[in-house]
């Protein structure tokens, strides 16, 4: 379609003020990251965009260098919570991942499960906190209260329909004619499985681990829950930093969002030409 | 009124030259087909005409009204797109009354106007249907009548008949022909199918690497063609083509085509064109051949395909490979050394080297 | 006699390979198949009983004896009067009318002048995608920031009016509960006009062609043919932004904590903090029930019709 000029103006007018909105926020909490402490709390004129003196205390200060400045040290350092997102999210991911593929995969070639589409959308429908009393006392009673692999479990379950949908619309759109062929030569159905289509569907597999990978780690409610001292979550971690001495850590705070933030945006980047189909249950392909 | 003239028109995609050089004058009234293999360059001719793409150099005139920079919406062109690009989302009325709808027709003409046309094109028990799902014929007709609603001046129709079966295309062709007498619009009609082209149209323009080879009356095409390419493109089998030396003994010209052996004296306005010695192709069409026990070329059988009504009997091989069509009661066998004569005033001589037609036409 | 052998020999193979195929089906389905049955069988029933009863986690019982303090429906009945509750649904709902439509108008609008090609689209895509990526609990700290008194908001907002600005976004409750609608449209608006774009994408090119040439002008072909053509992947969108839009708890939490007040709380943050404040748990579970049922026969219901209008149309 050929366009005019004035319309190319808008055009770009519009995405590009779009553009700057969607930014501000993150760039803000990188300046506030990189911020000595300062800087944390100006306001009016002192007020800057940028830090005037650039620094790494904060990081510092979240992996255990106590800071000059700051009076309070934190009982732990962020490592133990990265680690727990990290655990968490992978070991939830992996539980996700195989479920949801096997069963994507029995109903797509078997027709087995028809009933899980319509349980696993329920599943999502369902606001978390409706079911969170049971699975709390069901996971103190199972002593999963405050693990990263009763954390895992949960996310696991609950992501389990991302993975389902997802590796059903791909086993779905993947052509017969390869299994058969190996099906005519003799191979068993599970061995089709395991060594032919799992192999070439690498990219597809990559795609929506890096998706649930995304959605396990970006939770918040759910640790909160399940999570009290030892293995809380990045994002729990977090909201509870705080210091009666100097008010909100703006800057420690805005640092561990950092952190917590970059893995899922770039990730999300690299499998953006997926996210559509992830994100519509299978229902749009991009 | 509504001529179409084509003045040198040309487009260059990036680094792709689609179109060079295009002249062309289509008559009001007129069914023009543009003809040839794909990429060729007819398409694109006939979208710049809708005003799908803008020339790159050139002009379009319809009538005397310079098209350049008249937006597709104003053009006053119908088109028909191969895959027909019926709004399937919406019912067969709602198609037609699309045009109507969207230029702001009153309510009352415009279903006047829709049911008469559905009345004409037979489609007025399926007004309520949805559009999708239908069959291809009705949707061809559907596209032609939602076009022509609109009573545009010029009918652009883009390959509508590739996605039919070959059973519906004969069928469909006299259909799109009776149609077009009974609109007398300028009909432009592209197509790689040269039966189509030779059945349906007033003129072909024959077209091939961006280029326009030939322009002419069906018969005028067929029978003289200007170049190798034309001659090959059009008929089924195409032209046979065959590598000699112009050679002259007693004053006769003739062409001397290696192993089949000499051709018959040359006629004369092709004998003065054919200087000794020049290296030429020597065409003639496969249903021009007669098997004599006399005079003719010499060629070996390879290959008879009887097909029905007819017999293509292939011979030759490399530079003097031949087919011929007789009926189906010919008695050859492959393997037999058959006698080809060939009536003089049928031959047509080509420039070996520029595949350029020599001497004059018939 | 040979015939006979010949098919005794060719049925039980055929037959193997179904059994087979199904047993195998079977247990490929079967994890997921118990998860599922886990996390919403297991539950529900329990919730069931517990919501009978007037059970808190403080009365120092184990739950399956919360029998000792059978209520009857005395927690639903107090649901039904419970001002708290009703107005934290209603205040969802609010949240959900207004900022599910402007997500959507918003996405559209980007959508539509994202579906030519110009120069920079494949990157300002991505860079427009980025707030939907961001940890929601991170979204929250961000915006909680921005909307401080001595914040950024209010310094832009100093920069257009000419004189200091101090306003008190968090404490305010019309303010607040603004600010945080804010920060879900700015979240969410990239995650509609990606499902938005790909549908818009997806019209056939040919077709806007035929209505160009037929006089069609660029509102009349919008309103004709792409949105109509759009229907279903507009509704998907929307039922999915409503859905995850009535679950909202992370972002709010932080950047209010529900209030100040209740301003901001929705029902997410109610039952939270009736969980983990008051602890009447027993009182919690009816909540619960009364919400998953709800949404249930509401889904349920939705997804009927749905299919039934695919089916037919």
């Amino acid at each position: 379609m050929n366009r005019s000029m004035p319309f190319e103006i808008f055009r770009y007018a519009v995405i590009l003020s779009l553009v700057a909105l969607s930014l501000i926020p993150t760039l803000w909490m990188v300046s506030m990251a990189f911020k000595p402490i300062a800087e944390w709390s100006a306001t009016g004129a002192d007020l800057t965009w940028w830090p005037n003196s650039p620094t790494l205390d904060n990081f510092r200060f979240l992996f255990g260098e106590s800071n000059s400045d700051l009076i309070v040290a934190l009982d732990r350092t962020a490592g133990q919570p990265i680690l727990s997102s990290l655990l968490s999210a992978v070991f939830g991911t992996l539980i996700a991942m195989m479920a949801g593929t096997s069963a994507a995969y029995g109903l797509s070639r078997f027709g087995s499960g028809s009933n899980l589409p319509l349980a696993l959308i329920q599943l999502r429908i369902f606001p978390p906190m409706a079911v969170m009393i049971p699975v709390m006392i069901m996971w103190a009673f199972l002593g999963l209260i405050d693990t990263w692999y009763g954390l895992a479990l949960v996310y696991g379950i609950v992501t389990m329909p991302f993975a389902f949908w997802l590796m059903k619309t791909f086993f779905d759109d993947m052509p017969r004619e390869i299994e058969d062929a190996a099906l005519v030569e003799g191979c068993s159905r599970l061995r089709v499985f395991w060594k032919i289509t799992l192999p070439m569907m690498r990219p597809a597999l990559a795609s929506s681990a890096l998706f649930v990978f995304i959605l396990n780690w970006s939770d918040y409610l759910i640790a909160l829950l399940l999570t009290t001292r030892d293995w809380v979550t990045i994002p729990v971690y977090m909201a509870s930093l705080s210091s009666s001495m100097t008010g909100q850590l703006y800057g420690a705070k805005a640092a561990l969002g950092l952190i917590a933030a970059i893995p899922p945006v770039v990730l999300g980047i690299a499998i953006q030409k997926h996210l559509v189909r992830g994100l519509t249950f299978g229902a749009l392909k991009q | 009124m509504t001529a179409i003239h084509l003045e040198n028109l040309g487009k260059t995609f990036s680094s792709f030259t689609a179109l060079r050089n295009m002249n062309l004058e289509i008559a009001d009234g007129e069914f023009v087909a543009l003809l040839g293999p794909s990429g060729c360059g007819k398409s694109t001719t006939m979208n710049m005409i809708a005003g799908m793409i803008d020339p790159s150099e050139g002009a379009i005139r319809f009538g005397d009204r310079d098209m350049r920079g008249v937006p597709m919406s104003r053009r006053g062109v119908g088109f028909v797109f191969q895959n027909y690009a019926i709004f399937t989302h919406m019912t067969v009325y709602e198609n037609l009354a699309y045009g109507l709808r969207a230029t702001g027709v009153a309510k009352a003409e415009r279903d006047r106007r829709v049911r008469d046309m559905a009345e004409f094109l037979h489609l007025t028990p399926l007004l309520k249907k949805p559009a999708a799902g239908l069959s291809v014929n009705i949707l061809q007709r559907l596209a032609i009548g939602r076009s022509a609603i609109m009573e545009p001046a010029i009918f652009l129709l883009d390959e509508p008949l590739s996605n039919v079966d070959a059973a519906f295309r004969a069928v469909m062709r006299t259909e799109l022909k009776h149609l077009q007498r009974e609109f007398r619009q300028t009909m432009v009609y592209v197509t790689h199918d040269q039966l189509e082209a030779m059945t349906m149209a007033d003129r072909i323009a024959v077209m091939d690497h961006g280029k326009l080879l030939q322009v002419g009356t069906p018969i005028d095409v067929y029978n003289n063609p200007s170049s190798v390419f034309v001659a090959g493109f059009l008929g089924s089998p195409g032209m046979n083509l065959v590598k000699g030396k112009g050679v002259e003994s007693d004053g006769i010209k003739r062409v001397d085509l290696g192993e089949a052996g000499v051709s018959a004296p040359l006629p004369a306005h092709l004998s003065d064109s054919v200087p000794e010695g020049a290296s030429v192709f020597y065409g003639f069409r496969p249903e021009h051949c007669e098997l004599t026990d006399g005079e003719g070329l010499r060629l070996p059988v390879t290959f008879v395909e009887r097909i029905g009504a007819r017999t293509i009997v292939h011979m030759g091989s490399d530079g003097s490979a031949v087919k011929c069509v007789f009926d189906n009661r010919v008695p050859v066998r492959t393997g037999e050394v058959v006698s080809l004569a060939i009536d003089p005033s049928n031959v047509r001589l080509f420039n070996a080297e520029t595949g350029a037609a020599i001497g004059g036409a018939n | 006699m040979t015939a006979d052998i010949l098919e005794a020999k060719v049925e039980p193979i055929e037959h193997e390979d179904t059994r087979d195929s199904r047993r195998l089906g079977f247990s490929l389905t079967l994890p997921a198949q118990l998860l599922v049955l886990f996390i919403a069988v297991f539950p529900i029933l329990m919730q069931i009983y517990i919501s009978l009863t007037d059970w808190s986690p403080l009365d120092g019982i184990s739950w399956w004896q919360a029998h000792r303090l059978w209520n009857g429906f005395a927690n639903y009945t107090d649901l039904a009067a419970d001002d708290r509750f009703w107005s934290a649904l209603w205040r969802t709902v609010l949240v959900m009318a207004i900022c599910v439509p402007a997500e959507f108008l918003l996405g559209l609008g980007l959508a539509i002048l994202f579906v030519d090609n110009f120069p920079g689209r494949r990157f300002l895509y991505s860079v427009l995608l980025v707030p939907m990526m961001v940890v929601p609990a991170v979204a929250g700290y961000m915006f909680f920031m921005l909307f401080q008194s001595g914040g950024p908001v209010n310094d832009i907002l100093s920069f257009f009016y000419g004189a200091p600005v101090t306003i008190a976004w968090l404490s305010d409750p019309d303010l607040a509960f603004f600010a945080v609608i804010a920060s879900d449209i700015w979240q969410w608006t990239p995650l509609m006009f990606l499902i938005l774009l790909a549908g818009m994408v997806g019209v056939p090119e040919d077709q806007l062609r035929a209505a160009t040439l037929l006089g069609a002008s660029w509102t009349t072909r919008f309103r004709t043919i792409v949105l109509p053509r759009m229907k279903t992947i507009i509704i998907i969108a929307l039922a999915i932004r409503v859905i995850e839009n009535f679950k909202v708890f992370d972002n709010f939490y932080i950047m209010t904590g529900g209030g100040p007040g209740v301003a901001t709380e929705t029902i997410s943050i109610y039952i939270y903090k009736v969980t983990q404040q008051e602890l009447i748990w027993g009182y919690v579970a009816a909540v619960a029930l009364v919400i998953l049922i709800s949404l249930s026969v509401v889904s349920a219901f939705a997804i009927k019709r749905m299919s039934q209008s695919r089916e037919a149309g």
